[in-house]
């Protein structure tokens, strides 16, 4: 057996907004069927992490880098040869926002074929046959020529994420999916998320359900002021935390949800 | 009433209605074109401050004022009236289509600046990270979205260029105010006249505000409770 080589790599990674330093160097890598949660008080650095992966905020220092793409941005800026790259790497990785923002003038299915037809190029009747299936395995077929405006937002994130599946990517990206949603509609968005789990799709959540981290991950990051306080299996950062800050945020949380 | 001088006096301002029309359109196309242009002047500082110094200047001067600096000022430049563009700009025609044009850019620009500011950054952020080029970006999510937030008010605009044509009857243009005008020195009926000639530009606006709708109806459908 063969062992899963690196999916996405993070080494060093600093980032500032003005005098606020967000992220103050992290470093963390995920293998082929990792499924890695990121939890932390609000604040913490955890979304500007995720989002610094795709470069949709780029770093001060560090190095990003996903499969064979490989970027190592300085003073937050990118060149125009480094952009280039950076596209290559969002071709390879899927991105779930919060707010979903699924484009509002595209029909569902067109919203999932977009990527496919406009940045990979793929023939139309293979980009329809593959969306129509991951629609099917996100529970929406019947919702295919829907407007995004019509469904509600549970609907709309299982949307977005086969969407984010239907560019093939490496590893997917989850900023808070299920935060901006109605406390009924959270089932169904996990529901799809722990299949990919499943399935053995590499994947990075930030989340603040504790519950279905510690049930679907592989490991948990505990995150804090910038750095990385405690990371592990479920089972050690959940069951017996070394970091009396994740400790106390992890009995905080429990707490409130009792 | 006199019926039959009403239909009479109709089909003659109606020979002015290809000058309006021809007048508004180009003016509308014009001014679109150059309210791209100033858009994007805006991504730059001193680009932004040239457009927006542009757009206060013809959107805070009278259309009719401005007509007349370019028809009667521009003539007083000894430059100009040796330039290669005189023969355009001693024409009447040439002088109101300019007038109009850069009139319209400046407000245009403002409609156009007011739907690309309303594009969801969300949406945006979701097409660059899926891997798209600027262009792509701007071309499938970002314009296809300003132009449909932005229709609303853009019929407005169209509608009042197309009754700001009549303005340009004040240098010798016979389009339909300028004949009405000129009928109305003759004959002295006035009301019934100038009556006959807003009865047109209400059918015009009519017909913009049909096209808007439907044009809103087509590009925005699930703002009507459609389904494709």
């Amino acid at each position: 057996m063969t062992l899963p080589s690196t999916a996405l790599s993070i080494a060093g990674l600093r980032k500032s907004f003005g005098s606020n330093e967000v992220l103050r160097g992290i470093d963390l890598v995920a293998k082929d069927g990792d499924v890695i949660s990121l939890i932390g008080a609000s604040g913490s650095g955890k979304s500007t992490l995720l989002r610094c992966i795709p470069m949709l905020e780029i770093p001060d220092a560090g190095t990003v880098s996903v499969g064979e793409d490989s970027l190592s941005p300085t003073g937050g800026r990118l060149s125009r040869a480094q952009l280039a790259v950076a596209r290559q790497m969002r071709g390879h990785l899927g991105f779930v926002f919060q707010n979903f923002n699924l484009w509002p003038h595209r029909t569902v299915l067109q919203n999932v074929i977009e990527a496919p037809l406009f940045v990979q190029n793929r023939p139309r009747a293979e980009a329809v046959d593959e969306a129509t299936a991951l629609l099917e395995k996100v529970g929406l077929s019947e919702k295919r020529d829907a407007w995004p405006a019509h469904l509600s937002g549970g609907q709309q994130q299982r949307v977005a994420i086969a969407r984010a599946l239907a560019q093939r990517p490496r590893a997917i990206l989850f900023d808070e999916p299920t935060s901006a949603l109605d406390p009924e509609l959270v089932g169904e968005v996990l529901k799809v998320i722990r299949a990919l789990a499943a399935e053995g799709r590499t994947m990075l959540i930030v989340t603040h359900e504790m519950g279905f981290a510690r049930e679907v991950s592989s490991q948990v990051v505990f995150l804090h002021q910038g750095l990385i306080e405690e990371a592990g299996t479920p089972g050690q950062v959940f069951g017996n935390p070394a970091s009396e800050r994740c400790r106390a945020f992890l009995s905080g949380h429990f707490d409130r949800n009792r | 009433m006199d019926f039959a001088f009403l239909s009479g006096m109709l089909t003659q301002l109606l020979k002015g209605l290809p000058l309006t029309l021809n007048l508004g359109m180009l003016a509308l196309a014009g001014g679109f074109g150059l309210s791209l242009i100033l858009n994007l002047m805006r991504t730059t500082r001193v680009g932004n401050a040239l457009a927006s110094a542009y757009v206060f200047a013809f959107r805070g001067t009278p259309l009719l004022i401005q007509i007349f600096m370019i028809y009667y000022g521009l003539a007083s430049f000894g430059f100009i009236r040796h330039g290669f563009l005189w023969p355009f700009l001693r024409e009447p025609y040439w002088c109101g289509l300019l007038a109009l044009i850069l009139n319209d850019a400046a407000y245009t620009s403002e409609i156009l600046r007011g739907g690309l500011r309303a594009v969801p950054r969300g949406a945006v952020e979701a097409a660059r990270v899926s891997g798209m080029t600027r262009l792509t970006v701007m071309r499938r999510i970002t314009l296809p979205i300003a132009v449909r937030q932005a229709l609303p008010a853009y019929s407005n605009e169209v509608i009042s260029i197309l009754k700001s044509t009549a303005l340009v009857s004040t240098i010798t243009l016979m389009e339909v105010t300028g004949i009405a005008r000129a009928a109305v020195s003759e004959t002295w009926r006035a009301v019934e006249i100038f009556l006959c000639a807003a009865a047109i530009y209400l059918a015009l606006s009519l017909l913009v505000t049909q096209l808007s709708a439907w044009a809103e109806r087509r590009l925005s459908p699930w703002q009507f409770g459609e389904t494709p």
